[in-house]
């Protein structure tokens, strides 16, 4: 049983080929199931749950929030094979290096995964104006109420990416920025997921902060939405862990340990998202699902096969978390209206 | 009396009593609890203050309260003009518009919201057609924003008023009006002095309840990016667990949502209560011919209502068959896939939603019938109280008895070991707690149209307490008592916002699974399964139709 942010077109197949998997080599018929929750609510409901968890494993959201599981005793130790870890690196990028597995063990990355923008390619043509590359493409004036974002309270790919843009640009500056894109904002979604969909329906030009595999569930369902990872993009290892008091303990491991294996990583790859070790690149036959994610995400196979830049901190974010989420309810969540004005 | 019938009757007593204590007053006691302590536990008034000296709030509690009453306002209209053409008129077509202006009201949480947003979005069949055939250049925004909601809370809840209306007037006796008519009081006058005072508490419970609905509904808001409203804010703040301090504001907003609702039901007191029935008679209401122009207009206007009515079930139908659409007046690709994957491939929803609103319905049966009993048979001490905890019931949001039930039963059983909010009885139970006063209601008012002489008179032939209510009573009411049931089921199989807190992996219903594939984004599965859930509750209003006819309005009065 998984408790995960991860939305189910990642989820369902994984759980179904490890289904597969334990019927093969073991014999053991596995019943899995997902509770899919958003990374916030997921969390919340882990730390309600006081060490008597509903579910086994806890899949996806930030590493940060996995260290404060750790610290409040609601994971186990991991204990993975050694080789199995090892093919793991320690972190990916620079200047600031992201953290793929825990050194503790409490935690281990899965997949690589960007949070980028995503455009509806037809609503761009309408307006008339050039696909969009880089963050700063969105605040273009005639995006006006064209552009869909979460409040970086209500998610954690939201604040990751606000948090991006005011490392790059500074404090001031970035402030700014926010605000900007914020009198470009048409709709504040109540979840991060919903990013994606308003865009593919064309309810709005251009989506703020998305996972990629999120984008590509909605290009896999027909519609014509484009992905772009922006150079300071941050990339998220999806950590996977144990919760202490876990029913099934063993069955649980077992799945971390076929996702980390070829075969797991591969149904992975068929949803849009990157491998977490150098081992493996995205590829498939031509006009397989594989081979359109690597279309869609601009014809990237592998993150270990370039630089990598990320400008993250994830020690300044978590320290002033409440801080940012406070201040961006004060100037623009209370403010939209006259961002809407003034910009 | 004989000592064991009143010791049974005294236990059957106390296990009402115990059940509404258990399920309905600890989990309130339990979020106020909450909202008045710190994160030490010591009381404090902080959480309040830090509400209302918050500018975002309070523009949030303002917009909400103007919302509900522009809801109210808008509905009032529609309802009224709905029920007075029903009622006092006939014209063509008359029963399938009385059976077909109740639907809306059957538009599962989500689902009204969703399939407007597939017609009259930015990229909505409207929008796509004004900009392909008039060059328009920005699509016109009706949905994202209030104007959006009201849309949808109206076209929504515009059936429960004109139920509520229908109900009061049919119970206006006309013999009185056309007393007032012989004594000269016409048109305008006999409306003011003699319709209007008889049919006001109908109005008022109607109202409240639109108030109260419109008030509460966080889904609809969110999904128009509308994030400035209490109901929203309450949501939004408690499903973000990380920022402890903003989880407790949610809980505080509850609260909230609590007392006001609380507050409204004070203020409308005097017209809610159970036993204020001006008369109980149904009467039969002669009907007018309209004349040929009128006759034509009422058809046109309720058609016209009709059109929009159902804008979202023909938005959802599109989307449910639709593969990738956007930015096409209907879609491109045509598709049954969506369906045999909510139905065939994933079963689960829709039995879990038959199952557990069954139980709900069976748990609403054993607890609400002699709850209604009690209320309208009895003079047993707390009598009053009852009423007023079943009224107060049908008036606290769903979401606030959500967070209430996780906050209060999350913690081991004696016996089993296990919290009750591990354990999957706890939905049929949140269930049977939000549908009680349907049944307690449907079947009182069938109980105080059976006149107590009847059983006086079976008991002075001889007849036994049990073999009355067996053989005079049950048969009277059963009506009642089945449509109460019904629609208990109908609402609980609809039911969205307290189960969204408390769904575990396993026990998802139908409007969780719309929640969950909509969160998700697969918007064409989450229609897919509105529409089967729609269709399952347009049946059941229909026999709930058959059977009571326009006494469903009882229900909410």
């Amino acid at each position: 049983m998984l408790i995960t942010p991860v939305a189910k077109t990642l989820t369902d197949p994984s759980l179904a080929e490890f289904a597969k998997f334990a019927k093969e080599k073991w014999n053991i018929t596995v019943k899995t199931s997902a509770l899919a929750a958003g990374t916030p609510v997921a969390y919340g409901r882990i730390v309600e749950w006081k060490g008597r968890p509903e579910a086994d494993i806890f899949w996806g959201g930030e590493s940060a929030l996995f260290d404060k599981l750790t610290e409040q005793k609601l994971l186990m130790r991991l204990d993975l094979p050694k080789a199995v870890v090892d093919s793991i690196p320690n972190s990916i990028g620079k200047p600031k290096p992201i953290p793929l597995k825990d050194p503790k063990g409490f935690w281990i990355g899965t997949v690589l995964e960007p949070y980028g923008l995503v455009y509806h390619p037809k609503i761009f043509a309408r307006l008339g104006i050039p696909e969009p590359k880089d963050w700063d493409d969105l605040l273009h004036p005639k995006l006006k109420g064209n552009v869909a974002q979460c409040a970086p309270t209500r998610s954690s790919s939201s604040h990751a990416t606000y948090e991006v843009l005011l490392q790059r640009d500074g404090d001031a500056k970035g402030w700014e920025w926010l605000k900007r894109l914020g009198g470009n904002t048409g709709i504040f979604t109540a979840r991060s997921r919903d990013v994606p969909s308003v865009v593919a329906k064309g309810e709005f030009a251009a989506g703020f902060a998305v996972p990629s595999y999120m984008a590509f569930e909605d290009r896999l369902a027909g519609f014509e939405l484009k992905f772009v990872a922006p150079k300071t993009a941050w990339i998220t290892p999806e950590p996977i862990a144990v919760l202490a008091g876990a029913k099934h303990p063993k069955a649980a491991r077992a799945f971390i340990e076929f996702m980390l294996s070829e075969r797991g990583q591969r149904v992975a790859m068929e949803r849009g998202v990157f491998p977490i070790t150098p081992k493996y690149r995205v590829q498939g036959a031509p006009g397989s699902t594989a081979e359109l994610a690597v279309e869609f995400t601009g014809g990237m196979r592998s993150y270990f096969d370039r630089e990598v830049t990320n400008i993250y901190d994830d020690d300044i974010a978590q320290k002033r978390y409440e801080q940012v989420n406070s201040q961006f309810r004060k100037d623009i969540e209370s403010a939209w209206e006259e961002l809407k004005k003034k910009y | 009396m004989r000592l064991p019938r009143a010791t049974s009757a005294i236990l059957g007593f106390a296990v009402i009593w115990a059940f509404l204590i258990i399920f309905v007053v600890f989990p309130l006691i339990r979020i106020f609890y909450d909202a008045f302590t710190g994160e030490a536990g010591e009381f404090t008034l902080v959480n309040f203050a830090e509400f209302f000296t918050d500018s975002f709030y309070l523009r949030s509690l303002w917009k909400s309260l103007l919302l509900g009453l522009a809801a109210v306002f808008t509905t009032s209209v529609i309802g009224i003009a709905v029920a007075l053409l029903l009622i006092r008129y006939e014209f063509p077509y008359r029963n399938l518009f009385s059976y077909l202006t109740m639907l809306p009201l059957i538009l599962p949480p989500l689902v009204g919201v969703l399939g407007f947003v597939f017609i009259l979005g930015r990229a909505g069949t409207v929008n796509i057609l004004l900009m392909d055939w008039f060059g328009l250049e920005q699509p016109i925004n009706f949905m994202y924003g209030v104007q959006g909601v009201l849309l949808v809370e109206t076209i929504h809840l515009f059936p429960m008023m004109t139920l509520s209306i229908l109900d009061a007037l049919s119970k206006v006796d006309p013999t009185l009006e056309e007393a007032a008519q012989g004594m000269g009081a016409k048109g305008w006058r006999r409306l003011r002095d003699i319709t209007l005072p008889l049919t006001t508490p109908g109005y008022i419970s109607g109202a409240l309840l639109v108030f109260i609905w419109t008030f509460a509904d966080f889904i609809t808001p969110l999904v128009l990016g509308v994030q400035d409203l209490l109901a929203p804010q309450a949501y939004l703040n408690i499903m973000q667990f990380v920022d402890r301090r903003i989880f407790r504001m949610g809980i505080v907003i509850s609260a909230l949502l609590v007392i006001l609702a609380i507050l409204f039901v004070l203020a409308a007191r005097q017209y809610v209560a159970l036993k204020d029935y001006s008369s109980l008679a149904y009467s039969r209401v002669e009907r007018r011919q309209l004349g040929p122009v009128r006759r034509w207009l009422a058809v046109g206007f309720l058609s016209l209502l009709l059109f929009i009515s159902f804008m979202p079930q023909v938005g959802v139908m599109f989307a449910a068959v639709g593969r990738g659409w956007a930015l096409t007046p209907f879609p491109v690709v045509y598709t049954l896939e969506f369906f045999r994957q909510v139905s065939i491939e994933t079963p689960k929803f829709i039995l879990n939603s038959i199952i557990f609103s069954g139980i709900a319905v069976a748990l609403c049966l054993v607890v609400g019938v002699p709850m209604a009993w009690i209320l309208g048979r009895t003079r047993t001490p707390g009598r009053n109280t009852m009423d007023a905890l079943t009224t107060l019931i049908l008036a606290i949001p769903g979401t606030a008895i959500g967070i209430a039930y996780i906050r209060a039963f999350n913690f081991p059983l004696p016996v089993v070991d296990i919290p009750l909010t591990s354990m999957w009885i706890i939905l049929p139970l949140v269930l049977a707690v939000r549908r009680l006063p349907y049944t307690v209601r449907g079947s009182l008012s069938s109980l105080l149209l059976v006149h107590k002489s009847m059983e006086e008179a079976a008991e002075n032939v001889g007849a036994t307490k049990l073999q009355v209510f067996r053989d005079i009573t049950v048969p009277l009411v059963w009506k009642g008592i089945l449509v109460g049931a019904l629609f208990s089921f109908l609402t609980s199989i609809q039911e969205a916002s307290a189960t969204i807190f408390l769904t575990l992996g396993g026990w998802e219903m139908m409007p969780f699974g719309i929640f969950t594939f909509y969160i998700a984004g697969s918007q064409s599965q989450a229609a897919a399964l509105g529409v089967i859930l729609i269709a399952m509750c347009a049946i059941s209003l229909y026999i709930v139709n058959r059977i009571a006819g326009t006494r469903v309005g009882g229900l909410f009065g």
